[in-house]
């Protein structure tokens, strides 16, 4: 390592200088060099599970698979992105997820990408979850509530409210539903007069927010100007308590505000 | 009392030799978990009752395992001043046996080994048990050292096993115990017990093989004044019970050797990781700890040398990926047990971000061994790049099953037959499997292959942490792939796809192929698979899922191609592809079969022919079993 705390060595041709900790993943975007992933989002930290985004690496005599989003690069180590190994497994991966949940259009985009089909010697699944851990990473570092989490283990692996009730602690934000790759997670925003009966039997009167994955429904909050249900008030309530806003900060919906 | 110099240990040592060799009788009970599922706890109760009812000046004592699994329950008697004798397959009758020949002071009948002198590896001396002349009777006992199973062992970390009493740590000092400990922290610096340890070339014997000295050397180097031992007692191999009999037998050696460790990498706490179904090693740890803390040999300021190091005790949870150390490290972090890529290695950065060395039990127990011998004692024996003693755990079709020790370097073909007796029923031997769910099947031709990690890696499978299995010609070796591969299936924690879908969809192939729905596109695609699983995987347990399924595919080819293409499993274990079928010639119509059938598919009149209505059969085996006439054919 340089002395400034830079680190120089190479991701294909290229030879790239970058700060100390940065991810190989990281030092490929700011050369210009795609590698696909699935798992991983920037606001996040790596979790280096989908495995799509392996690359090859070799650091002296010693050559490794490893999940770029997860690997800080080491001065002088030669990284390789796209070799006929790394497209082969790539593919694999690609199959094998695509196998899992067919409907999924991110698994469709790869495969196309990629120029594969799903396996047909594998029964399709049709489970959208794959384990990427998105939501679960985004519940608990950008929200900060930790509503869900894994559950299960090995091929069962699902993303979850505890116990596979109703989750406690979510305040619907919604952001695991912005943020899961898939679209395995259902959630609806239903409005005045509407109604909607969840899988228990139990209905919800509108205007609220449902997510069926983590069996949760909240009463969304009305702007006092233009009476637009905005947001789950739950969500307001708790925003309020850890920023320490005023009781009415959020009286008023972001569009009516001067 | 605190022990606080060699001067204190002595006096242990005294106490500890006077249990060991009492003037009285000793009467030592094998207390390891396999005896007591055959039911050594009811002889030890019965011995003991019966000691005191006849008023017989004896000890009854507990012991660990001396290895002879297949002769359990196990009972030594020492009778002062004679060799010492095994008894074995104790139960009332021959404990009644036992006491009637204590109280009239006649040698019992039936031994099946005789030691005449205790070993004391660690000073390099033997105490003889035998004081002036002996009986005859005794003498005509064949001697341990000739008897086949123990003849070609050397045990280093099973030594104290089967002769101590595991709960007493006074016995563990009596033969050296903790004089290593208390040598160090006098006289050695932690890079002396580094450069030792890398002398010796010990490595890892959790299965990886790694440079031990190089880890703790790596360890030491790394920044920080925060370091951690982590003992890795999570065995998980299925047949593997190597760390299990250690840890129930002889637990201050794994402690002695982890402290050795926090000294020389600069650590302070350790801890060991064990898994939840050893009840009975939680149960002899938590005494061996609380003994060891007692007199001061854990703790603050051990051996007044300023070193310091205390050892809690981490359980595991039901996941055989917490064996894996990135996992084990969340674990004991209370986080979900899910592996992370290395680097960084734990050497470097471990247990909440501290470099930690993790190592086995066995790697740990060998560890005051080479530092009271020396290094180039140790390197002597086994082969040039595998040093030392390894334990492994004899099991399956194999006629002296137990647990050994043997230099590496031993040959397969003199573990199955010379130490394990060979294969039993006069069957012949098909496979040998090493390494547990990461390793290989190793085919017949090949017995003559030493036990080292390079070679047995080369072969296709790895050394792992010494689960032998022995297979004979019933033995399907795709039914064993899709055994192995539906244990890592359960046992995957999720996080990876190659992993969590990929090893799901090789069990789901090896499931139609051995029901009969296989094609020859299969094979390749399971093939594929398994290269691709084992190059993307994250972690170690993915990487080595497909070597049951390559190995077999390498070797035993013939028979995948069975089950696909004549829809036959050739060693008649594969049920949907097995018919039960009666030789009309060799029914003697006795009927038998009739009686065993649980879903009455046999037919037949009395003294007439019978047969089985192959709709209704569940191949259960039940009437082949049974048959006196052997008319049932598979």
């Amino acid at each position: 390592m340089e002395s400034n705390g830079m680190i120089s060595f190479k991701i294909d041709a290229i030879a790239v200088t970058v700060e100390q900790g940065t991810t190989i993943l990281e030092a490929a975007q700011q050369a210009g060099i795609s590698i696909p992933t699935l798992c991983h989002h920037e606001a996040l930290t790596p979790y280096g599970g989908c495995r799509l985004c392996i690359v090859e690496v070799a650091r002296g005599d010693n050559r490794q698979i490893v999940s770029a989003c997860a690997y800080a690069a080491e001065e002088g180590i030669r990284v390789k992105t796209a070799t006929d190994r790394i497209i082969r497994l790539r593919r694999f991966i690609v199959g094998l997820l695509l196998a899992e949940a067919p409907q999924a259009k991110v698994l469709q985009e790869l495969a196309e990408e990629l120029g594969i089909r799903a396996p047909a010697r594998f029964k399709p699944r049709n489970e959208l979850c794959i384990a990427c851990g998105r939501c679960i990473r985004a519940c608990r570092e950008i929200v900060g509530v930790s509503a869900i989490d894994f559950a299960k283990r090995g091929y069962e692996k699902q993303a979850a409210a505890p116990y596979f009730e109703r989750s406690e602690d979510c305040i619907g934000c919604g952001t695991c539903y912005a943020i899961c790759p898939t679209g395995a997670i259902t959630l609806r925003d239903i409005a005045e007069g509407e109604r909607f009966t969840q899988p228990d039997g139990s209905v919800v009167d509108g205007p609220a927010r449902i997510i069926d994955n983590w069996k949760v429904n909240f009463e969304m909050k009305r702007c006092k100007e233009c009476g637009e249900a905005f947001a789950p008030a739950f969500q307001l309530e708790y925003i309020k308590k850890k920023a320490q806003l005023a009781d009415d900060f959020f009286d008023v919906c972001v569009n009516c505000r001067p | 009392m605190k022990v606080s110099s060699v001067r204190d240990l002595e006096k242990l040592k005294a106490k500890g030799m006077a249990t060991l060799c009492p003037d009285k009788i000793k009467i030592m009970v094998g207390m390891a978990t396999c005896g007591q599922s055959m039911g050594a706890g009811a002889v030890f109760d019965a011995i003991a009752a019966g000691v005191k009812k006849n008023k017989i000046n004896a000890v009854v004592k507990k012991t660990g395992c001396i290895g002879l699994c297949h002769e359990e329950p196990l009972v030594d008697v020492l009778l002062p001043g004679s060799p010492r004798l095994t008894y074995s397959r104790m139960n009332q009758e021959k404990v009644a046996a036992l006491l009637e020949g204590l109280r009239n002071g006649a040698v019992i009948k039936g031994a099946l080994g005789r030691m005449d002198e205790d070993e004391f590896l660690l000073g390099d001396t033997a105490r003889p048990y035998k004081k002036g002349k002996v009986k005859k009777e005794i003498l005509s006992v064949p001697a341990y050292k000739d008897l086949s199973f123990y003849k070609k062992q050397k045990k280093i970390a099973l030594r104290n096993c089967g002769t101590i009493d595991p709960e007493d740590i006074c016995e563990y000092i009596a033969k050296g115990g903790y004089f290593s400990l208390a040598s160090i922290l006098a006289k050695k610096s932690p890079e002396d017990v580094i450069a030792e340890v890398e002398r010796s070339g010990l490595r890892g014997r959790g299965g990886a093989g790694f440079l031990t000295g190089r880890k703790w050397r790596i360890c030491r180097e790394a920044e920080g004044d925060e370091k951690y031992i982590i003992c890795n007692a999570d065995e998980g191999d299925p047949g593997a019970y190597m760390d299990r009999s250690l840890l129930e037998g002889d637990p201050h050696t794994v402690i002695e050797g982890m402290i050795i460790a926090g000294f020389a990498i600069g650590a302070q706490q350790g801890f060991m990781y064990v898994r939840a179904e050893y009840p009975l090693v939680l149960e002899r740890l938590k005494k061996a700890l609380k003994q060891a803390e007692g007199y001061g040999l854990l703790g603050k300021n051990i051996f007044n040398s300023g070193f310091s190091f205390t050892i809690t005790i981490s359980r595991g949870a039901g996941a055989f990926v917490c064996g894996e150390e990135t996992a084990l490290i969340k674990s004991i972090e209370g986080e979900w047990g899910e592996p992370r890529q290395r680097p960084p290695f734990p050497a470097q950065s471990g247990l909440w971000g501290k470099p930690t060395v993790i190592n086995n039990v066995e790697t740990f127990a060998n560890v005051a061994p080479i530092m009271v011998r020396g290094a180039s004692w140790f390197s002597s024996l086994g082969t040039k790049q595998s040093k030392g003693t390894k334990v492994f755990s004899l099991v399956g079709k194999v006629n002296r099953i137990g647990l050994v020790e043997v230099p590496m370097g031993t040959k397969l073909k003199q573990l199955i037959y010379d130490i394990g007796g060979g294969i039993p029923n006069g069957r012949a031997l098909k496979a040998v499997q090493t390494g547990g769910p990461s390793g290989g099947c190793i085919p017949k031709e090949l017995i003559n292959l030493p036990v080292d990690y390079e070679v047995l890696a080369e072969a296709g499978s790895i050394m792992g942490s010494g689960g032998l299995i022995v297979m004979d010609d019933r033995t399907c070796m795709v039914d064993v792939a899709k055994y192995f591969v539906s244990f890592l299936a359960d046992e995957s924690c999720g996080k990876c796809t190659p992993c969590r879908v990929g090893i799901k969809r090789m069990k789901d192939l090896l499931e139609d192929i051995t029901e009969g729905r296989g094609s020859r596109e299969d094979l390749v695609l399971l093939e594929n698979m398994a290269d691709a699983i084992k190059e993307s995987a994250l972690c170690g347990l993915g990487k080595t899922a497909p070597n049951p399924v390559l190995s077999t595919l390498v070797y035993f080819k013939d028979e995948y191609l069975a089950h696909i293409k004549d829809k036959r499993c050739p060693a008649g274990v594969c049920k949907a592809l097995i018919t039960y079928t009666i030789d009309r010639k060799m029914c003697t119509g006795c009927g038998a079969c009739v009686k065993v059938c649980p879903v009455s598919a046999i037919e037949g009149e009395k003294k007439q022919p019978h047969m089985i209505v192959a709709e209704k059969c569940i191949k259960c085996g039940a009437c082949f079993e049974i048959c006196p006439a052997e008319a049932v054919v598979k």
